[in-house]
């Protein structure tokens, strides 16, 4: 049993804690649309966000939109960025379209978007885990040099997401293995496309922390120490709790 | 049980533990928390609560990718979700439905 989080009384599995350290090997490193200084800012300000007042009131209120006010950020971030991190972090059940359609219209790339939303997803589900088990959370990984690809998957369009995606049948070189080839892509496979190293890197996260895609209809055994039942009551109660229909 | 409006386990060995330290995990309430683990630790020793405390940790992000993107519910998801939805009254999550 292997240790990336800290030494426990709940030993982590191997395949995890390894996935957990990739994670956060990759957070660190030069994204397609962030440097690694500013991915590493991204995990900071994902834990700034539960202590943000402004955020705490927001989501208090009836509607997020009747309070004004200045986030509680860490000040690494351009401000546009900081309200992403901070509304999908504390508030997500509530996000909608126009919302989104704002963001983009107020200066963030709907590549940067995405990049966003996929940082804040690791570190949401490696500290949450933390949480669970009452462990610390990892410190913050140390930025690693150099530059952004910028790479931008050809085949990209608009579907049925407020952000464009790639179809299997649109996926060129670069997006060599994102998709399963024995069955489609769930719509959460495709969300994040628009930034294919970002959704390969999830997704490594989902197939250890979850299960792996091929296995998670296999009812004819058991692949973790819970079952595939308890499994899926976890997930839709979470699902229920933060008023996410998908 | 999903909503935790039910008693008892919903046919799910420990399902009343699973849903409670689901509930705990996503909550600020530590004494809450520490007791929930505790207790689903009991019941699946430590390698049930290492899986139980990942599920919880990955939906917590999944269900923040979905939001975020906007990503519709498969058509043959919704399908075959119907009944239920309607019944747990779930469609008021939609994401259409927010502004």
């Amino acid at each position: 049993m292997s240790e990336f989080l800290a030494p426990t009384a709940f030993p982590i599995r191997d395949d995890l804690a390894a996935a957990h350290a990739r994670a956060w090997t990759h957070l660190a490193r030069p994204g397609t649309w962030w440097d690694g200084a500013a991915r590493v800012a991204i995990v900071a300000e994902t834990r700034q966000a539960s202590l943000c007042a402004l955020c705490r009131g927001r989501k208090e209120a009836l509607s997020p939109f009747v309070i004004e006010g200045i986030h509680d950020s860490l000040g690494q971030l351009p401000e546009i960025a900081v309200k992403v991190v901070h509304r999908v972090v504390a508030d997500p059940g509530r996000l909608g379209e126009r919302w989104y359609r704002g963001v983009i219209k107020g200066g963030l790339t709907e590549e940067q978007y995405v990049e966003i939303v996929s940082v804040v997803a690791h570190v949401v589900a490696i500290d949450t885990m933390a949480r669970g088990l009452g462990l610390d959370v990892p410190g913050l990984p140390t930025p690693e040099p150099g530059s952004p690809s910028r790479y931008r998957p050809p085949g990209a369009k608009l579907g049925g997401a407020w952000v464009p995606w790639i179809e299997p049948a649109d996926a060129g070189e670069g997006e060599a293995g994102i998709y399963p080839s024995d069955r489609p892509p769930a719509n959460i496979m495709k969300a994040m496309s628009l930034v294919p190293e970002e959704a390969r890197s999830f997704f490594d996260l989902v197939t250890h922390q979850y299960l792996p895609g091929a296995v998670m209809r296999d009812f004819s055994r058991e692949y973790r120490a819970i079952s595939h039942a308890q499994i899926e009551l976890l997930a839709a109660r979470v699902s229920a709790l933060n008023r996410c229909l998908y | 049980m999903v909503t935790g409006a039910a008693e008892g386990n919903g046919g799910v060995p420990h399902g009343r533990l699973l849903v409670r330290f689901a509930g705990a995990v996503l909550s600020e309430d530590e004494n809450v928390l520490r007791r929930a683990r505790d207790a689903l630790a009991a019941a699946l020793g430590s390698p049930g609560l290492v899986d139980a405390a990942g599920v919880v940790g990955l939906f917590n992000a999944i269900d923040r990718v979905a939001d975020a993107t906007g990503i519709p519910l498969e058509p043959e998801k919704a399908a075959a979700s119907a009944d239920f939805r309607a019944a747990l009254d779930l469609d008021r999550f939609a994401v259409a439905a927010r502004e």
